[in-house]
């Protein structure tokens, strides 16, 4: 496994990650069952690459992303990060090495009004952090955060004022130069630009790839908005009810989509194009079944176009698909390698 | 909502319980002695230390406590409170003469206050900015200024003494009607009242105009409600919640007022009576009379909120308000 | 290239929160009425050997009684001692009962609240019923009861207020603790590693200190409305120390008030504009530090 992982390059390998919450009831706490957030997910991020994970907002694909900055604890799985040559389980660090690992994974948080605490300026917001992560250099932090706040194409000065007088674009901009702050190798960017202006957007999303380019930053874009995560990503995926259900890279998924699901959300993108022919919509139908009590087999079979009898028993499992080993499917329609 | 009542009710015995134990503590640690408050200092010269001890015992106050505690609290429980150990008489008389007027003062109170801050303060909201919001924001901060036996004393001056509107001293239910009582508590009721209300204003218009910018009201004027009934239907409705979450905080403060108005005003109230009895260092007395005002402020409280929880969809329906979190 | 920025940047004053809500204060023409009342009471009562010859507590059984006027501008009291002298020498101490009790309270409160708000838990959960038992009991009550077992005099009346008045500012930080601990700057904050303490104090808890401060303006007040009160029935500070209070004792009886207004009518209108001031001054700073406008 680390032999592939080394050959494909990969910075951070999720195995079978798990966070359940347990759902309390009645005086004594009982736990009366669990909502299965994410659920036995597993992929790899490489390095220097964009891996978009898209679904509809309960997906759990925020709660992943919150996993891998260490926010959340997983329940079970491992999260296998590469320091230096080797990799290590990113759970079971001591603590200098966890905070050691923090520098290396960041996250950009998808609501910029609350990601900056509002009664600290700019400046030691950034400050702290360096502080606790080696630059012992009062003056050198200085310049550091002037050298940040230029990056993302505001002025030095501006370290000095409050979040209240930076507006939603300006702050995403800051919250990025915040998360660059310790040198990150990887950044989860939970929704970013979401809750900005469409016209803010493009203008965020450029400097994303701006800064990844220069560098060489790896992104794990979560988005629920198909175009944007295909603007950004070089792989998707794609989640449903705390799994993945499709990973591709972002070309081929939009032409060579396998999964219902998929199916579903990209016939959701308005596409301008003169003459062209209709696209047919699909419509699902219903709402997404609680992540507390999935449905049995396969989770999308209460709502697929395609369902079939095995659907409602069996669950499929993710595999690659026959003809290309990178394009991963759990569906029983799939054409893949061992069905 | 039945579910909800229960609930309410079933939280009240382990509150009321550890209330009782708490006060009950606390007074064991009483720097007065009860025995040295029953003998007059000559009978105590001339009594010996046996005397003294078989004195104790017969009142029961050798006991180890937690074993004073359970006999008193079944005791209570029986309708038994015991007796004064200062002037003997049972306390069960005293409670029954004496806390129904002060139950009635500060019922009273509650109704004035409610009555003019609910008034006032929707007044100002809906004419905000207007002579009369001006005059009566300047006065609601005055009237939580002011200590409530200072506006007592000055009204007794004023109303009593020299306009003699109503009597200065004393309340007598002997031999009067319901009439004839009620000129003893206007003047005590509305001095204690004065300050909630003042409170109740301020919270109530800040509570409507914060309702008032709503988006929902915006949309009752816009198609076309009368103005009256955006006021009445969809502002004070909404405000109501806060409100009553004001009037159930402030209710302790209102019952232990009384205690002080009471002594303005000569009242005979429950309060004044505490006072000779915390004075005389009768702790039987004083433990019962904090318990029962507890209780009642305690009842009042959960009556409030059951009121408001009436007129609250969310809550009527089995929602969860939650004010714990 | 950025030194250079900044150094050339560092001429450009900062802009300071703290300053700036000053300014806004400042504007404010009731906060600004309020703290000159606040203000100027508390030096007053501060410079009262300067203001005053008389002694408090000097007992002149010749001048019993006096009406005002002549040497004694608030005339003296039964025992012939100076109304004015014991106004503003009270003021000291129900000023300084009022202001300890409510600041003690709030420090308590302060770091109960954020404890509890940040950790949870059972300890949040036995708090929260600890405040509810301390809410639910008429706080004078419990104040005469807590008066009454440890006695009169200044310190015991302060232990007093802080004990009981500890719980509003208590419940409004683990308030804003739960609201605040799910926002994304303090996942920011976990995200770089910041430590938990750390968190709560200097990142959670500025963010709490508008409404805190807010309400150590209607602690004060209260208290020492509460002061008063207990002092009134006889109850809070011994009868010798001079408290605004102890003061209005005298009030007590039909004679002194109808007879000797002067006795009770200064002390009380001495209250009511201390607490009157305090009251102008965090309506003030409410309107400054509504979060909303931050």
């Amino acid at each position: 496994m680390n032999n592939q992982n080394e050959a494909r390059d990969v910075l951070l390998d999720l195995k079978n990650i798990k966070k359940y919450y347990p759902i309390q009831a009645g005086i004594f706490r009982k736990t009366v069952g669990h909502v299965k957030a994410v659920d036995d997910v597993s992929l790899y991020v490489k390095k220097g690459e964009t891996l978009g994970l898209v679904g509809e907002s309960g997906c759990g694909k925020t709660t992943l992303g919150k996993c891998i900055v260490r926010l959340h604890r997983p329940t079970s799985g491992e999260l296998r990060y590469k320091f230096g040559n080797k990799y290590r389980n990113l759970l079971s660090l001591n603590k200098k090495e966890s905070l050691d690992a923090r520098k290396k994974i960041q996250m950009v948080f998808q609501d910029p009004y609350s990601s900056l605490n509002p009664v600290k300026n700019i400046f030691t917001a950034f400050d702290e952090p360096l502080k606790i992560h080696g630059w012992s250099n009062a003056d050198e932090r200085k310049d550091r955060i002037a050298e940040l706040l230029e990056s993302v194409n505001l002025r030095a000065d501006y370290m000095y004022r409050y979040p209240n007088e930076f507006s939603g674009g300006q702050r995403q901009r800051i919250c990025i130069a915040r998360a660059m702050c310790v040198n990150p190798e990887l950044i989860v960017c939970d929704e970013p630009v979401s809750a900005l202006d469409v016209s803010i957007q493009a203008q965020v999303l450029n400097l994303m790839k701006d800064l990844q380019k220069e560098l060489g930053l790896t992104y794990v874009f979560i988005a629920h908005d198909l175009s944007v995560v295909e603007y950004m990503s070089d792989r998707i995926a794609v989640m449903y009810l705390g799994k993945v259900v499709e990973l591709a890279s972002a070309k081929r998924l939009y032409y060579h989509f396998e999964h219902p699901y998929t199916e579903a959300l990209l016939s959701a993108i308005p596409i301008p194009k003169i003459g062209g022919e209709k696209r047919q919509r699909i419509v699902l139908e219903g709402d997404v079944p609680s992540p507390a009590n999935p449905p049995a087999g396969c989770r999308f079979h209460t709502r697929c176009h395609k369902s079939m009898d095995i659907c409602k028993t069996q669950a499929p499992t993710f595999r690659p698909l026959k003809n290309d080993p990178d394009h991963m499917v759990a569906c029983h329609l799939a054409d893949t390698a061992d069905a | 909502m039945l579910k909800y009542f229960v609930s309410r009710m079933l939280m009240l015995i382990p509150m009321i319980l550890i209330i009782s134990f708490i006060v009950f503590i606390g007074l064991e640690f009483a720097p007065a002695d009860p025995l040295t408050a029953m003998i007059s200092p000559d009978q105590m010269s001339s009594m010996t230390l046996e005397d003294m001890e078989a004195m104790r015992e017969s009142l029961g106050l050798n006991a180890p406590m937690l074993v004073r505690y359970g006999r008193w609290l079944v005791n209570l429980l029986k309708g038994d409170m015991g007796f004064s150990i200062v002037t003997g008489t049972p306390i069960t008389n005293i409670i029954s003469n004496l806390l129904p007027s002060t139950i009635k003062l500060t019922f009273a109170a509650l109704l004035v206050s409610t009555f003019m801050g609910l008034l006032f303060g929707i007044l100002s909201a809906i004419k905000s900015n207007s002579a009369i919001d001006y005059i009566s924001s300047v006065l609601g901060v005055i009237g939580i200024s002011m200590p409530e036996f200072f506006i007592g004393i000055l009204a007794l001056l004023a109303f009593a003494i020299r306009l003699r509107w109503f009597p200065a001293q004393g309340r007598t239910d002997v031999g009067l009607g319901a009439f004839g009582s009620i000129k003893y508590l206007v003047l005590p009721a509305c001095s204690l009242g004065l300050v909630l209300a003042a409170a109740l204003m301020r919270y109530t218009r800040n509570a409507m105009l914060d309702v008032l910018n709503k988006d929902y009201v915006k949309t009752a004027r816009a198609k076309g409600l009368p103005e009256w009934k955006v006021y009445y239907k969809h502002a004070f409705r909404n405000s109501l919640m806060p409100i009553s979450v004001l009037i159930c905080l402030r209710l302790p403060m209102l019952i232990g007022g009384s205690v002080v108005i009471e002594q303005v005003f000569g009242y005979a109230g429950i309060g004044s009576r505490l006072l000779t009895a915390i004075n005389a260092g009768d702790y039987q007395l004083v433990l019962v009379i904090v318990l029962l005002l507890s209780i009642v402020s305690l009842l009042a409280s959960v009556f409030i909120d059951l009121l408001t929880a009436l007129l609250d969809p969310r809550v009527r329906l089995g929602g969860d308000i939650g004010g714990a979190k | 290239m950025a030194t250079a920025l900044v150094t050339k940047q560092k001429r450009i004053k900062k802009s300071s929160l703290a300053k700036r809500n000053l300014q806004k204060l400042l504007n404010n023409k009731l906060a600004v009425l309020g703290l000159f009342i606040v203000v100027t009471m508390i030096l007053l009562c501060i410079a009262a050997p300067l203001l005053t010859p008389y002694d408090p507590g000097k007992i002149s059984l010749f001048e019993r009684d006096s009406a005002p006027g002549g040497e004694h501008i608030f005339g003296t009291d039964k025992l012939g001692r100076d109304v004015f002298a014991r106004i503003l020498y009270g003021g000291r101490i129900s000023i300084l009962i009022g202001l300890s009790g409510a600041l003690g309270g709030m420090i308590l409160g302060v770091v109960i609240g954020s404890l509890c708000g940040f950790f949870g838990g059972i300890l949040d959960a036995i708090f929260v019923k600890v405040a509810e038992l301390v809410s639910i009991v008429p706080q004078l009550l419990l104040v005469l009861i807590l008066s009454t077992i440890i006695g009169p005099g200044v310190p015991n009346l302060i232990y007093v207020f802080i004990f009981t008045g500890w719980v509003a500012t208590f419940r409004l930080v683990r308030g804003r603790f739960f609201s605040l601990r799910e926002e994304s700057f303090v996942e920011a904050c976990r995200a770089f590693g910041i430590g938990s303490l750390s968190i709560a104090f200097k990142h959670i808890l500025p963010n709490c200190l508008g409404p805190v401060a807010v309400q150590l303006t209607l602690n004060t007040a209260g208290f020492i409305l509460q002061e008063a009160a207990l002092s009134f029935l006889g109850l809070g500070v011994p009868t010798g120390v001079p408290t605004w209070g102890n003061i209005m004792n005298a009030a007590k009886e039909i004679i002194t008030i109808t007879e000797s207004p002067w006795l009770w009518i200064p002390t009380g209108v001495a209250i009511a504009l201390f607490v009157l001031g305090v009251n102008f001054f965090g309506d003030g700073l409410r309107d400054v530090l509504d979060p909303s406008q931050l």
